[in-house]
């Protein structure tokens, strides 16, 4: 059943890809005030969403696994952080290459990246601490507590960053992302984007998390095991 | 006596593919004694963490007062007194501030009168002012003793009390546990061997294979655990 | 209640009897305070901005250390399982160790915030009655975190440098608030100017006094 799914996902993304990507480079006319480089926003506005989306599953699976206990949750967390952690990366990446023509920078402190950078340390931190310690219930109990407080902390995160970025508008009069989306075109293409990204997300997302699983229940074969074999060795 | 103060049902406990406990029955009403005996590795140490619920079993139930073990609300473990290898004790609090400080912990009336009457108990009065980072293992152990004791517990979970102890200190932790079983406590304790302890009955079990044996006679125990111990096992 | 008071007299005590580490603690965090002061060209920037942000670098520094050592003490002799064995309160424990962990902030940064007037040619004045609050908020806020992080991080092999890593990205919004605000007071702006920045703050402390005092039975517990 999870196979079907995995593949039937895995298919849906790669057709939805190739419509985006035609979409993108030969549909879509590009906007007038940034030309080209814009059309990074059809990309960076899905990535945003999923890397958020992410980490908002990573917190949920948290709060599961602590009240209910049951490792599946602990899984589908880890798998939610480092697929989110891969697409906030590319946000970054998307964001710094945007930035390059736009205001002539690789990188510049604005609201949006500012709080990019902020969301992808904290996938950094979390996935530290997952490596720096053995797979116990007991690293998973911290992993779910680390979180639960980060997300909570993103509203004050863009809150702050934002009344920061306020006070300071000197570095940036600009188009923070071209809302004003004139051409239908320009909204169907998003819509196509968001779909595809979302897609190829649950794809990745399925793909780990069918991998977590399964060590998992390598873990309580291995109780098994270990009663079958001392009852074997019982009946010597 | 009604409920037992202890009782486990098919208690199972794995470690990555060992199997340390398993189907492991036990009962213990108030006012009992139990010794539990066993090799090294034997997993006595795990059934008494288990009890004391800083490990979840891997299968079947351990109660305590009639509750999970690994669910237990503040007020049974007031009645709960444990003594580890680790004594649980600060090595820059004195004595007398380590016992007060449990005292206080555990809702005692007069913390620093009981820790003093404690500390008389457990022969460490003339150095009640003194660091327990200069305190040999076996008087720190004595002190863990009078820690696990100080509130009076109904249950008492005690993991090898009388190792590195001296002849005087294992008279006077034995004298403990006498007076907690004779004020109705009931108490576990961990051994190798089973030490004498004058005018208690304890039953002994040994864990062998993961399970509880039942009752032995003192003697063949002993008898066995010498001769265990001879063939390094 | 007596649980908290308790745990909160003995760590004071053990704090006290451990002398010379306490001191070169606090001096460790005084000495961010001199390498910023070189490190930054302080004529060519307004005063108060890089006084305010080097304050506030020291100050999480101090912070981190304080918040490591109130766990630090239950590391000997697996004293936190004798506190956890007991009928204390997993969430009362906390509020024990922030309130340690605060005091030793709080110390520090008094300790700073004299360095910081001397060192950036500032005034002993209103201003500084403006940024106690700020200072506050924000000690109790980092407090907190650090508390719960540490809790964690103590039993992990990245112990101590990871810490910083979890703790500096989550307090950003704290932080950025922090330096921002006081900046403002040491300028001489009243507190009502800086509501935003001091609202931002409030939330920060009640989300992370919160979710430390109900999360912190999660990462004290054995397994």
């Amino acid at each position: 059943m999870n196979s079907a799914i995995r593949n039937g996902l895995g298919y849906t993304t790669l057709a939805l890809m190739i419509a985006a990507l035609f979409m993108v480079f030969d549909y879509v006319p590009p906007e007038a005030e940034q030309g080209i480089a814009q059309l990074i926003f059809y990309f960076h506005v899905p990535l945003a969403w999923v890397a958020f989306a992410s980490f908002a599953i990573v917190a949920i699976a948290g709060i599961f696994y602590l009240w209910l206990g049951d490792q599946l949750w602990d899984d589908l967390g880890y798998a939610a952080a480092e697929t989110g952690m891969v697409f906030c990366t590319l946000m970054i990446v998307a964001g710094s290459i945007w930035a390059k023509p736009i205001w002539g920078t690789w990188w510049t402190w604005d609201s949006r990246l500012t709080t990019t950078f902020i969301l992808w340390l904290m996938y950094g931190g979390y996935l530290m601490l997952r490596a720096s310690a053995d797979d116990t219930p007991q690293v998973a109990r911290f992993a779910a507590v680390l979180g639960i407080v980060a997300v909570l902390d993103v509203p004050i995160v863009i809150a702050s960053v934002r009344l920061w970025r306020t006070i300071h508008p000197a570095v940036l009069v600009t188009k923070q992302g071209g809302h004003g989306l004139e051409d239908p075109r320009m909204v169907a293409t998003l819509m196509v984007c968001l779909a595809a990204f979302t897609a190829l997300w649950a794809w990745l997302l399925m793909l780990r998390f069918m991998q977590l699983r399964t060590r998992s229940r390598m873990g309580t074969l291995a109780v098994r095991i270990a009663f079958a074999n001392a009852a074997a060795s019982d009946s010597k | 006596m009604s409920a037992p103060v202890v009782e486990t049902h098919s208690l199972a406990k794995t470690y990555g593919l060992a199997l340390v406990l398993r189907d492991l029955d036990l009962r213990l009403p108030s006012g009992a004694g139990a010794f539990v005996t066993g090799g090294n590795g034997a997993g006595k140490s795990t059934l008494l963490r288990i009890l004391a619920g800083l490990e979840a079993p891997s299968g079947g139930r351990a109660l305590v007062f009639g509750q999970d073990t690994r669910k237990l609300a503040a007020r049974y473990r007031r009645r709960i007194g444990v003594m580890a290898h680790q004594s649980f004790l600060y090595p820059n609090l004195t004595a007398r501030e380590n016992l007060e400080f449990f005292a206080e912990l555990y809702s005692l009336a007069e913390p620093r009168a009981s820790a003093d009457r404690w500390l008389s108990r457990i022969g460490l009065a003339e150095v009640a002012d003194s660091r327990v980072r200069t305190f040999s293992r076996g008087m720190e152990q004595r002190l863990s003793a009078a820690r696990a004791m100080i509130a009076e517990p109904a249950l008492l979970l005690l993991d090898e009390p009388f190792a590195s102890l001296d002849h005087d200190g294992a008279e006077i932790v034995a004298a403990l546990i006498r007076g907690a079983i004779e004020r109705g406590a009931a108490v576990i304790a961990t051994a190798h061997g089973v030490p004498e302890i004058e005018g208690v009955e304890f039953a002994v079990y040994e864990i062998s294979r993961g399970r509880l044996a039942e009752p032995a006679p003192k003697e063949e125990v002993r008898r066995g655990s010498r001769i265990r111990s001879l063939l390094g096992r | 209640m007596s649980g908290f008071a308790a745990v909160l007299r003995k760590d004071l005590r053990l704090e006290r009897r451990s002398g010379e580490s306490t001191l070169a603690l606090l001096a460790l965090s005084m000495l961010v305070l001199v390498v910023l002061v070189f490190a930054l060209d302080s004529a060519r920037l307004r005063s108060v901005d890089v006084a305010a942000g080097a304050l506030w670098v020291a100050m999480v520094f101090a912070g981190m250390l304080g918040a490591n050592r109130a766990l630090l003490a239950e590391r000997d002799n697996g004293a936190i399982r004798g506190l956890l064995l007991s009928p204390l309160d997993p969430g009362t424990l906390f509020a024990a160790k922030l309130v340690a962990a605060l005091i030793f902030m709080a110390v520090a940064e008094v300790g700073a915030v004299i360095l910081m007037v001397l060192f950036f040619n500032l005034e002993f004045d209103q201003s500084i009655a403006r940024l106690a609050p700020v200072l506050a908020l924000g000690a109790i806020g980092f407090s907190a975190l650090a508390t719960l992080l540490s809790a964690i991080t103590g039993r992990t092999r990245g112990g101590d440098m990871l810490l910083p890593i979890l703790a500096v990205p989550i307090f950003v919004p704290a932080l950025i608030a922090g330096v921002k605000a006081s900046a403002a007071a040491l300028a001489g702006a009243p507190l009502s100017s800086m509501g935003d920045w001091l609202r931002i703050m409030i939330a920060f402390d009640v989300l992370f006094v919160t979710a430390g005092y109900l999360l912190f039975e999660h990462v004290v517990g054995e397994d």
